[in-house]
């Protein structure tokens, strides 16, 4: 019962993401658009690029979904509103989410094209500047929920959420997070502007339409991750616990969906000085912190 | 319990099949995306069996591994397009006489080995993971420690012996030049 | 009505319903480019499209203006890349052959573009679905499928059948009869995977004709007459000739996929390129591992030319299992020490984050490139057409040859016929011309900052600048003060914007000594500017903007600060006035101009005789700066490099053809 809960209230959000995609990239804001635009994108032909790598050019995609729906499973939405709580929750997160690396490389390899081939490529260079930042602030959230379960590390922010707690590790993640879904600045495996659209240069009709519905419940997955590490879940005044976890699953993809609109794309090797230089050093900061506050002032 | 064994079988299956893809395929990438989907149905063999974090740090660990491996592969391989006819097997003859003797010897003390008695209930993941950070922070720190530091080192060696040295590569040019 | 380039099907309940749905959601990829659009005063962002970047994600493809012939063939190519249903919008286009005849045709104004998209989605709605839709055609699509034997590549022949030496089936290859075509494939079987000895050593083997002897890469003792696999490891053989060996290995079959928005008939030239390129270096192939995986160069069998020299395998000694050193021996080196597969890569002329009609080759190493080859598809031809030309035509001609800076060419070209034909337009109309000129400056300098804002994601700036651009151009003095404060807070947020500096800086370097013209000389504090000492600007307040630097940063801030300047140049002047042709009675005389214009100091030298325009010729800024893309994008990282040649803000239309 909570799984289809939990995958119609996926289904919503990523149709809500959609119509505010468009808006932040293409400034219509438009209801039905994303509708229409489905529709559309199914009955275009489904194009085989030449001497592709088939297997990999189909399961790319596919893989995609797989990984982002993992993802969603372990993010609780309300009370007992979760696909499966496991007690290494935060850690499957992170699992789940490894494969969205694997499934750009066989998407951008498939289809033998050189833009998609270097877009993956490139993404796996990205991967290496995001995937500390990823884990070390699960790593401090975790230590003062005393658990891996999401749940659990719902349930520790009950007096104060983590993002004041910790709020170095909140933008950490952020960041990396932006990284993981490959949003704006750091788009590199689909720059429109270098690439033509990079991995998914070479998709069309109904494996583009699969690519890009991937997408989306990625950045549901990291928003819903953002919003259970930090921003205190479905904790809140006033309203149901599944409203409270929807406002904020919302705002913050469309926060991250539209803050690159205001800034230039940078490398991948830019942003691998920075987490590794700054970012690393920043979340060992933040670790020991937090370690500190959980022993001397437990909140 | 059966159905426990079934899904053990299967993942097993899946992971030496995989593995055999490993070499059967023509492709870098394949060959190393192959051999990703072997370990990660290592992985969730150790789900089955309720060894939820191996599982799961297994699953983790091997996407990242082996895509770095995929590029390394076909950055250095000279297997451009991946998609010819590369065969992945060499040396046949002394490759089948080591696997076949070391998979004689694994199946040899899986078999011969005193195992104890089987385990009827498994403690639950929570208190797997506690146990396995005490172990892992406690008895066996040295070791992992030390494991780490070792490795981290031999990657900054091997990698400042990979760089070559500047003057000498350039003799180098020159007498392949010649 | 029907569409063109309908998707095969029979216009069932479902497929009305999908087709309503495609007539409301376009997509389209705009021919030659957004900016051109733009400078022509379209405004595509405000009629409810979607510009995207790659043909393979549209379904509308609009022509704005008359498509240069350069441009054809690749038109070609990027509208069979578009998935089926698909729709072309002619605005003002005309011919546009080999493309199919337009769906719809309006002219070139903003109307026309409303109109025509209305008119479009009738279409689109009424026929994306047809029973009999045709398949569409053209020279640069062509691919010819030839047989060839596994055993015996020598053997090639048009139809199917056996080899006469061995009596093997023979296989399909493909080969584009013009370029590489492949893009307008439709799902088409990988059967060619399949077949590996196909596209292993075929193409090779065949250049060198003759008898040569095989080898193994990894067991170079194995030597065999014939192709085949190699006895000891099963691996391909290859061919080992004293001296001489297939030197193109690691050139591969990525390059083609690139869909490059127009390979066309432009493929062998790039291929050509291999030579040009001169990479004497590329020999010692013998110890390669493997050779296949070439598929990409399709239709390129001309490999000869590339060789190198490999050094002849000692016998009897087993080289190093899986050696790096020995594999990569005598490929070509990276600056960093590294060996990598270098593979060649088209970008334009229709890619969206360079100068519409610009075709850039990038041979990439890993993501770094290695070399490169830009040339303009768009090229100018001759400025006189025919034996002479009325004034009149010959000022039209000029300015509708820079669609990009029309006005500033229309200004060269009667100042210069006014300097032959001794006429003085006057003081006023100096001003007004001042001001027209740096009015356009505004426009194109925001024209070219949309443009970086499209290439580096910068999306607000893409949307903002564009938007001003077309409110400025065109604008009276009044108008263009009325948008001179969003204008001056544009320029002031994007040298404001977060990472701008991380993205720019040190990018596209440009030294002291370099020629460069126009923005990018005075952003490495070089003075040169045609403005500098004129009298009528001095007037109106105008000094030579310089920046230090030399880098993308530096133009951008130098394009910005200059943005600054017009503004007050053209309040100053307080009227606009683009020049009429000049009334010249049948005088003869020679005469040259030289006007600053948005990229550079552009010269023009006209010969009249008797009021008649019989020789001219025309020095430009891109002339000098499209010279700077070699320097400036080698050993850069690939979005680097882009951005570096985004930097040079080139106009394809000026470079000579």
């Amino acid at each position: 019962m909570s799984i289809l809960v939990v995958l119609l209230s996926l289904a919503a959000g990523a149709y809500a993401l959609a119509v505010i995609e468009r808006w932040a990239v293409h400034g219509h804001l438009s209801l039905t658009g994303p509708a229409w635009a489905a529709l559309a994108l199914l009955g275009r032909e489904s194009l085989l690029a030449r001497k592709s790598d088939r297997l990999f050019f189909e399961l790319g995609p596919v893989l995609l979904l797989v990984a982002g729906l993992m993802a969603v499973a372990v993010i609780p939405l309300a009370p007992g509103l979760i696909i499966t709580d496991l007690a290494t929750g935060a850690l499957f997160l992170n699992a789940a989410l490894a494969y969205v690396l694997v499934a750009l490389i066989m998407a951008g390899w498939g289809p033998n094209g050189a833009y998609a081939m270097i877009a993956g490529w490139r993404f796996l260079g990205q991967f290496i500047a995001y995937a500390m930042l990823i884990v070390m602030p699960i790593t401090a959230v975790a230590m003062r929920a005393e658990s891996l379960s999401t749940v659990e590390i719902v349930a520790s922010q009950e007096q104060l959420w983590n993002v004041l707690y910790q709020p170095m590790g909140f933008i950490l993640f952020v960041v990396a997070a932006m990284g993981l879904a490959w949003l704006p600045p750091l788009d590199l495996p689909d720059a429109t502007g270098e690439l033509a659209g990079g991995v998914e240069a070479e998709y069309t009709g109904v494996r583009l339409a699969v690519l890009r519905l991937a997408r989306m419940v990625i950045i549901l997955a990291l928003a819903g991750a953002t919003v259970t590490f930090y921003l205190g879940g479905w904790l809140g005044p006033w309203l149901p616990p599944w409203a409270w976890s929807a406002i904020k699953i919302l705002v913050v993809a469309a926060a991250m969906l539209s803050v690159g609109r205001y800034m230039p794309r940078i490398r991948e090797a830019r942003y691998l000085a920075l987490s590794w230089k700054l970012g690393i050093s920043l979340a060992l900061a933040n670790i020991f912190v937090v370690g500190v506050i959980a022993l001397v002032v437990p909140i | 319990m059966t159905v426990q064994m079934i899904f053990l079988a299967f993942f097993g299956g899946a992971a030496v099949w995989f593995g055999v893809v490993v070499f059967r395929t023509h492709s870098m990438v394949r060959s190393a995306l192959a051999l990703l989907f072997s370990q990660t149905a290592i992985g969730a063999m150790f789900l089955v069996m309720q060894a939820e974090f191996l599982g799961v740090l297994q699953i983790m660990m091997m996407a990242t591994e082996m895509s770095i491996m995929a590029i390394f592969m076909v950055m250095f391989m000279m297997d451009p397009g991946g998609l010819g006819g590369m065969d992945m097997s060499h040396q046949k003859r002394f490759s089948i006489g080591a696997g076949v003797s070391a998979a004689v010897v694994a199946i040899a003390v899986a078999l011969l080995s005193d195992w104890g008695p089987a385990a009827e209930q498994v403690v639950d993941a929570e208190a797997q993971t506690r146990a396995l950070g005490m172990e892992l922070l406690g008895r066996s720190m040295m070791i992992f420690e030390t494991a780490g530091i070792t490795i981290l080192t031999a990657m900054i060696a091997a990698t400042a012996v990979a760089i070559p040295v500047q003057n000498l590569s350039s003799k180098d040019d020159k007498e392949a030049s010649e | 009505m029907t569409l063109v380039g309908a998707r095969e099907g029979a216009m069932s309940g479902i497929r009305r319903a999908v087709a309503a749905a495609m007539a409301r959601d376009l997509s389209a990829f705009v021919l030659p480019g957004a900016s051109v659009a733009r400078a022509m005063g379209l405004d595509l962002s405000g009629s409810h499209l979607r510009l995207v970047g790659t043909p393979r994600h549209a379904n509308l493809l609009i022509v704005v203006g008359p498509l240069p012939p350069g441009l054809r063939d690749a038109a070609a190519v990027t509208y069979a890349q578009i998935p089926r249903p698909r729709a072309i919008l002619a605005l003002g286009a005309g011919d546009i052959a080999p493309l199919p005849d337009a769906d719809v045709s309006a002219p070139l104004t903003q109307a026309g573009l409303q109109s025509g998209l209305a008119d479009l989605r009738r279409v689109i709605a009424a026929g994306a679905f047809r029973a009999d839709s045709g398949e569409f055609n053209a020279p640069a699509l062509e691919v010819r499928v030839e047989y060839t034997c596994p055993m015996h590549p020598e053997i090639v022949r048009d139809a199917p059948g056996d080899c006469p030496k061995c009596g093997m089936t023979l296989v399909p290859r493909e080969t584009a009869s013009d370029g590489h075509g492949g893009h307008g494939g439709h799902d088409m079987p990988p059967e060619d995977r399949s077949n590996p000895a196909d596209h292993a050593h075929a193409g090779h083997a065949e250049d060198a004709g003759g008898a040569g002897t095989y080898t193994c890469p990894m067991h170079p003792e194995v030597i065999s007459d014939a192709p085949g696999k190699c006895p000891k490891c099963g691996m391909f053989l290859v061919k080992a000739e004293e001296g001489e060996s297939h030197g193109h290995g690691h050139r591969h079959g990525h390059g083609h996929g690139g869909h490059g928005h127009g390979h066309g008939s432009e493929a062998h030239g790039a291929h050509g390129a291999h030579g040009a390129h001169g990479h004497g270096d590329h020999g010692g192939h013998g110890k390669q591992q493997d050779h296949s995986g070439h598929d990409g160069h399709d239709g390129h069998d001309g490999h000869a030319g590339h060789g190198g020299h490999s050094k002849a395998a000692i016998d009897g000694i087993e080289p190093h299992f899986m050696s790096m050193v020995e594999l990569t021996e005598g490929q070509p080196r990276s600056s960093d020490g590294l060996q990598m597969d270098w593979i060649e890569v088209p970008f334009g002329p229709f890619f969206p984050g360079l100068p519409a009609g610009l075709r850039l080759t990038l041979t990439l190493d890993g993501d770094t490139v290695a070399g490169s080859e830009v040339r303009s598809l768009v090229g100018r031809a001759e400025l006189v057409d025919g034996p002479q030309m009325r004034v009149a035509d010959f000022v039209e001609r000029l300015a509708a040859m820079m669609p990009l800076s029309p006005v500033a060419y229309r200004t060269l070209a009667c100042a210069a016929i006014e300097e032959a034909a001794s006429v003085d337009p006057g003081h006023d109309a100096r001003r007004g011309r001042a001001a027209a000129v740096e009015r356009e400056r505004i426009a194109s300098h925001l024209n070219w900052l949309a443009e970086f804002g499209l290439q580096s994601g910068f999306l607000w700036l893409a949307a903002r600048a564009g938007a001003l651009q077309l409110a400025v151009q065109g604008a009276d003095v009044a108008g263009i003060a009325a948008q001179a404060g969003a204008i001056r807070r544009l320029t002031r947020r994007v040298q404001a914007a977060p990472l701008m500096r991380m993205r720019l800086r040190r990018i596209a370097r440009i030294g002291k000594d370099t020629p460069a013209s126009g923005p990018v000389d005075r952003a490495r504090g070089g003075g040169s500017d045609a403005r500098t000492g004129d009298p009528t600007l001095k007037d109106l307040g105008f000094e030579t903007r310089v920046r230090n630097g030399g880098d993308a940063l530096a133009r951008l801030r130098l394009r910005c600060d200059e943005i600054a300047q017009s503004l007050d140049v053209i309040a100053a002047a307080g009227r606009i006035a683009v020049p009429q042709v000049p009334d010249v009675d049948r005088v003869s005389g020679e005469g040259a101009a030289r006007i600053e214009t948005p990229r550079g100091a552009a010269q023009l030298r006209v010969k009249l005789t008797d009021g008649r325009v019989v020789e001219a010729d025309l020095d430009t800024p891109s002339d000098v700066n499209i010279a700077l893309v070699e320097t400036v994008t080698a050993q850069q990282e690939l979005g680097d490099a882009l951005a570096a040649v985004a930097s040079l803000d080139l106009s394809p239309w000026e470079v000579r053809g």
